[in-house]
């Protein structure tokens, strides 16, 4: 993929995405819907939300793994300027994990338990690059020395059983750097981990991604992640984007409840807690399902418009969207 | 190294087992009423002589005495006689577990030969010709009574088409055997360089190995499309699939995890089929050790049972010591 058109443009846009699943004797339930993002190179944005909100198929179908029967109702995935419907699967196939590389949670269960280290790194990098044995091994070994595994000649034989989380969460790092992608999705990637574990396998991605120029996609439940390296954080519910700014206006000035009442929940001392909730109460009890605002049953802030009116996603300051007919103002 | 002691170990616990094994089954034939004694004199026997017969059988002592008189005989290698056959029963068996071995062996490479690439066909393409092929063969394999199957399989080629020798046994009356080195008569005439019996064994095992392996070939299948299936959507599959590997190293990875119970299946069949064969040894007069063992139990003639089960069970035990190697060979787990 030397292709000379994308030089400066976005390496990433997802316009008005859609995906839906059909449902028996219904109308098919949609997982996403008008997902909006554009991602420049080097950028890293971050995407919250709670089990079911549609991280995980978001980051299916940027890589058009969207799992049967499901499948991409409307809208385009343009990567590095090429519209991924009109390629073939096979292109498709060849650009994931070479231009498109993905890190994944439980990497302990992701791994194929009977190969080794050694032979998962290389599989990807000879099924990808054109590299001999000798070339295979001597990049192998630089990639597990990059992503700071111990003694890595020896891991080269170990099983993923052998290792600890920690350390298969490196692994998985390598094989998504084996052939330096300009994309990575990271999805949920740190959660398995103990926290002094998560916080040296984030430094590790941050210094990766930031030193290659990167874009990253880091697709997590906890919003407090973010906060340390996203260039943006989006924020999604019931598979729509109801918020999405830079960091520090996001952190300072959330504007929609569900992202209001997100960062409460993660407030560790009750001063910020208040800070982000503000004059509203947590905690509304869940409402009938509405045609309007999906957020509307559990939105202390909801009125009759948003039962009724599915709210757009609105510009609220340079940069800063948010999806709510009553966005907060401070 | 490891290996060896693990191995070491498994044979320490043969012994037992064994005994343990002979224990019940010796038990289990005293409860069938029928009275050796009487079914070897016949209907004219005095009261006197079925009394002597039965103190030289050794009938008249305890059964936990039998046993213990039957088992110091096994410990030196005698399985006793039958007075059915009136030979030992390490000479019935020598001829008859080798008969029924061959063609179970046969029958389970032709069942691995049909039931795997069908079964990793059925798992990877979920719709199409190959998908169909394979659910109706597990269900119609699945429905199907062997001995039933061999039948219309004889009758259609035999009798109607003429292209398979007579089912009555594994060799012409007219050829004569090769010499006994392994008991298998593929491998004896090739060693003897006897062709035509070679041609004429292979003929008779037509129909019975493509009766026994179409039809298991059916829970091969199965096992093998199931948990490929799982393997396949198994969250190591989805990352590979994320990591752009093709689909056909996808497939091949999922095949080696879902070997271990490919393996299973395929033990758990031969050691069923090894005395489960036995109506398709009747259908054939194939002469072997189930069909035996059935004549003993039929006859109260127990030592060939006990030396069938004796025999089988030192069987299942190779097999079980085998599959707990193959697994140790693809499974670092297990290491």
């Amino acid at each position: 993929m030397s292709d000379r058109r994308v030089e400066g443009g976005p390496v990433l846009a997802i316009e008005s995405l859609a995906v839906a699943f059909p449902r028996y004797g219904g109308e098919p339930v949609h997982v996403l819907r008008d997902i909006d993002l554009v991602m420049a190179p080097g950028e890293v944005v971050g995407v919250v939300g709670e089990s079911g909100s549609g991280k995980t198929m978001l980051a299916r179908s940027i890589m058009r793994l969207v799992p049967v029967p499901g499948r991409i109702d409307r809208g385009r995935v343009v990567f590095a300027g090429r519209d991924m419907a009109e390629l073939d699967a096979e292109t498709i196939r060849r650009m994931r994990g070479r231009d498109i590389a993905m890190i994944i949670a439980n990497p302990r269960g992701e791994l194929d338990p009977l190969e080794t280290v050694g032979q998962q790194i290389g599989n990807v990098l000879r099924h990808h690059l054109t590299l001999d044995r000798a070339a295979i091994r001597v990049r192998t070994l630089e990639l597990l020395r990059q992503v700071s595994i111990p003694d890595p000649e020896r891991r080269l034989d170990a099983y993923p059983h052998e290792l600890s989380g920690g350390m298969a969460q490196r692994v998985v790092m390598a094989i998504a750097l084996a052939c330096q992608p300009r994309f990575i999705i990271s999805d949920d990637a740190t959660s398995g981990l103990d926290v002094t574990v998560q916080a040296q396998v984030l430094e590790l991605m941050r210094k990766l991604v930031v030193e290659r120029g990167t874009s990253l996609l880091f697709i997590t439940r906890d919003i407090g992640i973010t906060a340390h390296f996203c260039d943006r954080v989006a924020v999604l519910f019931a598979g729509e984007i109801v918020e999405i700014a830079p960091r520090h206006a996001f952190f300072a000035d959330p504007r929609h409840p569900y992202a209001i009442l997100l960062l409460a929940a993660y407030a560790q001392n009750e001063r910020l807690r208040r800070y982000w909730l503000g004059d509203t109460t947590a905690g509304a009890a869940e409402g009938p399902a509405t045609t309007g605002c999906p957020f509307a049953r559990r939105c202390v802030r909801a009125q009759d418009r948003c039962r009724a009116e599915h709210p757009r996603l609105e510009e609220m300051a340079p940069g800063h969207f948010a999806r709510c007919h009553f966005p907060v103002e401070r | 190294m490891q290996l060896l002691a693990y191995i070491g170990r498994r044979l320490l616990f043969v012994a037992p087992q064994l005994v343990g094994i002979l224990l019940v089954s010796f038990l289990l034939l005293k409860l069938i009423p029928g009275d050796p004694a009487v079914m070897m004199l016949g209907p004219f026997a005095t009261d006197d002589g079925l009394a002597r017969l039965r103190q030289e059988l050794g009938l008249d002592r305890t059964i936990l005495e039998q046993f213990l008189i039957y088992l110091g005989n096994v410990v030196q290698g005698d399985l006793g006689t039958s007075w059915q056959t009136t030979l030992p029963v390490t000479t019935d068996l020598a001829q008859r577990f080798p008969a029924t071995l061959e063609l179970v062996t046969l029958a389970l490479l032709l069942a691995l030969a049909i039931g795997v690439p069908l079964g990793i066909a059925g798992a990877r393409y979920k719709r199409g010709v190959l998908r169909t092929t394979a659910d109706y063969y597990g269900l119609f394999a699945g429905a199907l009574p062997d001995f039933w199957f061999g039948l219309v399989l004889i009758f259609v080629f035999y009798t109607l088409l003429q292209v398979v020798p007579p089912p009555l046994g594994r060799l012409d009356y007219a050829i004569l055997p090769p010499a006994t080195v392994t008991g298998s008569l593929l491998i004896d005439s090739a060693l003897a360089g006897n062709w035509q019996a070679l041609r004429n064994a292979a003929g008779h095992l037509i129909l019975p190995v493509a009766t026994l392996g179409l039809i298991n070939a059916g829970p091969i299948l199965k096992m093998t499309q199931s948990t490929m299936e799982r393997m396949l959507e198994s969250d190591f599959s989805r990352y590979a699939e994320m990591c752009g590997l093709p689909d056909r190293v996808v497939a091949r990875k999922a095949l080696r995890n879902a070997l271990p119970s490919i393996v299973t299946i395929v033990s758990v069949l031969y050691g069923f089929l090894i005395g489960g064969a036995v109506l398709v040894e009747i259908v054939f007069s194939w002469g072997g050790a189930g069909q035996y063992a059935v004549g003993g139990v039929l006859n109260a003639d127990l030592n060939p049972v006990l030396g069938f089960v004796l025999y089988s069970a030192i069987l299942s035990l190779v097999i079980y010591l085998l599959v707990d190697l193959i697994y140790f060979a693809i499974d670092p787990r297990t290491r």
